[in-house]
């Protein structure tokens, strides 16, 4: 009871007291107001929202699939597109094409892996026998490009049959958002072919992968993404996915000739790969990828992105619903 | 006077000025440290991250420079790259994992040609893995099955295109273009001279002494890093593959800081295999603590002894189960009294 009135503040202290209250509150908004940063993190969407990936597919001729055994990728190829309707089903007069390959790696195409010369030899001639106006082959490899191209045979390969082989440069890649997805948010895609082509083939071999499990068609699409994409390892199944809703192509080519079912997506020895000899080709990227995964000795179990790009509704795993075309040579 | 002494603050005051004041200081510290490790999606928006300034991430490269003393009549035929862990996925991708989980710390490669063996060259990659047990750890989980042993140090072998060895903490790869056998020449050169300027003292990875000698693959030992069998909890496991009446089984162990926490662990594992359908089987071990699970057509013994955790896997049947784990019960007890 004592003690209170010793703590009684009269009028001019507590004026005091609350312009000091006051002064150190109006200092603490100042400098947030001084650190605020008005622009960042920047997710604006404002530099992705003009930037679209055109549907490449050709929905009105429905699911077609071809499964073709035999040792030439040539033979296979061609095979398996006739199976299907031919390459003119897919290329019309006049069409620009662009060939997404697998040249992740700038390693010798005995090694298998990245999409071996022979197949890209073939699709481009199939392509102009067709009547394609142009055919473009790129990738975004990030470590070196020229050696990727190069020591791969890709760029030989290309050139040997009158296509052009696009490096991935800077100006190139624009941000884009995929309307629903969680990764691929203001990122930066390899636009520049995408938007100057009428039809795109993805076509790459059977892999085994450390991460995702296997890297067959929709993983070779991750090649369409720039910047520092190794972040995306940690989400590596969600990632495929959206790439899988991101591009929606004309016509898949997975060459399963030889199979590294091991040690990939680099490999390194002979010993990591099998001589499966098939060539699955198709429209329906979902179907391709799980039957490539039989080449590995998987099922879609083994491949959570299989199962979450069936989820999507971007085809089905159930690559026999489709009928495929089998045949051997 | 009296208005001063009117005016001076309680113990209670100060005692919670003072605790609003640390929590302040707290606040402040988390915001300056959590600066330094932004999220993934403010990352992104980086021009270091999306290839808006790639000279702060490029690998190094040097055209004139070798890592390797380079052997007569051999040649660079592209510059030395290093690779650290912000950049390991520029070169291979989908496999930095593997290291970056194995305790990696940078990658040199280059590109070397030989005129005498034509338009073959040769891709040397050295891992600098921090320690040998780490290398080795890498090595052993990519061995190829069809290797042919390499004098080459205690971990070496050759494919027909390729040399993949361990030297102290480097793991060494060394890939041919094309197959050809004189091209095993000169890639056996170039390991010989890497070894040599790299002088180490014999380290051997203590794994092979406490896997029983029976039915022992003596390839199969590995060492597996991170995430062994699925279990996230499960690290720096050595295994160990048997061939018993024509079926194979796996035997594990790994070594952890006390007893208690290797207890722990194979307590947790144990409920980690129930969770996928594990059911305990009725056995006669001999081994005190341990348990016999019947999951997905296998059995599997999990046990603990002093630091060691251990136990066998996949085994078709409960006798077959039941021989190893007791043997290598034995090996870990006779480990465990020296």
């Amino acid at each position: 009871m004592n003690s209170r009135p010793e703590h009684k503040i009269n009028r001019r202290q507590f004026i005091a007291r609350s312009a000091k209250a006051g002064a150190s509150i109006l200092a603490a908004c100042s400098v947030s107001y001084w650190f605020y940063d008005r622009t960042a993190p920047g997710r604006s969407e404002e530099g992705a929202s003009g930037v679209q990936i055109p549907d490449f597919s050709m929905s009105q001729l429905g699911q077609r699939m071809s499964i073709v055994r035999g040792s030439t990728r040539s033979e296979t190829l061609e095979l398996a597109l006739k199976s299907i309707g031919n390459m003119h089903a897919f290329i019309k007069k006049g069409d620009r094409v662009l060939l997404k390959v697998n040249a992740a790696f700038a390693s010798p195409p005995m090694l298998s892996a990245t999409t071996h010369p022979d197949t890209i030899t073939a699709l481009t001639r199939l392509c102009f026998k067709a009547g394609a106006a142009s055919v473009i082959v790129t990738d975004n490899p990030i470590n070196d490009p020229a050696s990727c191209f190069r020591l791969t045979g890709i760029e030989q390969a290309a050139h040997s049959t009158g296509a052009s082989v696009l490096f991935p440069k800077k100006e190139f890649f624009k941000p884009f958002s995929l309307g629903q997805a969680q990764l691929i948010r203001n990122w930066p895609i390899l636009y520049e072919p995408l938007s100057r082509v009428d039809k795109i083939i993805g076509t790459a071999p059977v892999k085994d992968h450390h991460r995702s499990g296997a890297s067959m068609i929709m993983k070779n699409w991750y090649g369409l993404l720039g910047g520092r994409r190794n972040i995306f390892h940690q989400d590596i199944h969600t990632i495929i996915q959206e790439l899988a809703m991101m591009v929606k192509p004309t016509l898949v080519v997975l060459d399963g000739t030889t199979t590294m079912m091991h040690n990939g997506p680099t490999g390194g020895s002979l010993s990591d790969l099998k001589q499966t000899h098939t060539m699955i080709v198709g429209t329906d990227q979902v179907a391709v990828d799980a039957y490539g995964a039989t080449l590995l000795n998987k099922t879609i179990d083994d491949l959570a992105f299989i199962k979450k790009a069936e989820a999507m509704g971007l085809g089905t795993a159930d690559y026999q619903s489709l009928n495929p075309v089998m045949a051997s040579i | 006077m009296n208005q001063k002494a009117k005016s001076k603050t309680t113990a209670q005051q100060t005692l919670l000025s003072l605790i609003i004041l640390g929590i302040l200081a707290i606040i402040s510290g988390s915001v300056f440290l959590a600066q330094f490790n932004p999220n993934p999606a403010v990352q992104q928006m980086a021009p270091i991250l999306t290839g808006g300034d790639k000279s702060l991430t490029e690998p190094s490269a040097s055209a004139e420079k070798t890592f390797i003393p380079l052997p007569a009549g051999q040649s660079p035929l592209s510059p030395a790259e290093t690779f650290d862990a912000v950049t390991l996925s520029d070169k291979i991708n989908g496999k930095a994992e593997l290291y970056l989980s194995s305790g990696f710390v940078r990658l040199h490669s280059q590109r070397f040609e030989d005129p005498t063996v034509g338009d073959v060259w040769i891709e040397v990659f050295v891992y600098d893995m921090q320690t040998p047990q780490n290398a080795f750890s890498v090595f052993s989980a990519q061995r190829r099955d069809d290797a042919q042993t390499l004098d080459l140090g205690q971990y070496a072998y050759q494919t027909p295109n390729a040399l993949f060895f361990v030297h102290g903490p480097f793991y060494v790869e060394m890939v041919a273009s094309d197959i050809s056998e004189s091209i095993i020449q000169p890639m056996m050169a170039f390991a010989e001279a890497f070894i040599a300027k790299h002088p180490i003292q014999a380290q051997t990875i203590g794994e092979k002494k406490l896997f029983p000698k029976e039915g022992l693959i003596q390839t199969s030992i590995s060492l597996v890093s991170a995430d062994a069998f699925g279990y996230d909890r499960f690290d720096q496991i050595f295994t160990a593959t048997y061939r018993r009446q024509d079926s194979e089984l796996m035997a594990y162990y790994s070594r952890r800081k006390t007893p208690r926490e290797a207890a722990e662990l194979a307590s947790s594992y144990r409920d980690f295999l129930a969770e996928f359908g594990g059911r305990s089987a009725e056995s006669d071990l001999g081994i005190e603590r341990a348990k016999m699970i019947h999951i997905l057509d296998t059995y599997e013994v999990v046990f603990s002894h002093g630091p060691y955790l251990a136990g066998v896997r996949e085994a078709p049947d409960k006798p077959s189960a039941q021989e190893l784990a007791r043997q290598l019960f034995n090996q870990i007890k006779e480990a465990s009294r020296e």
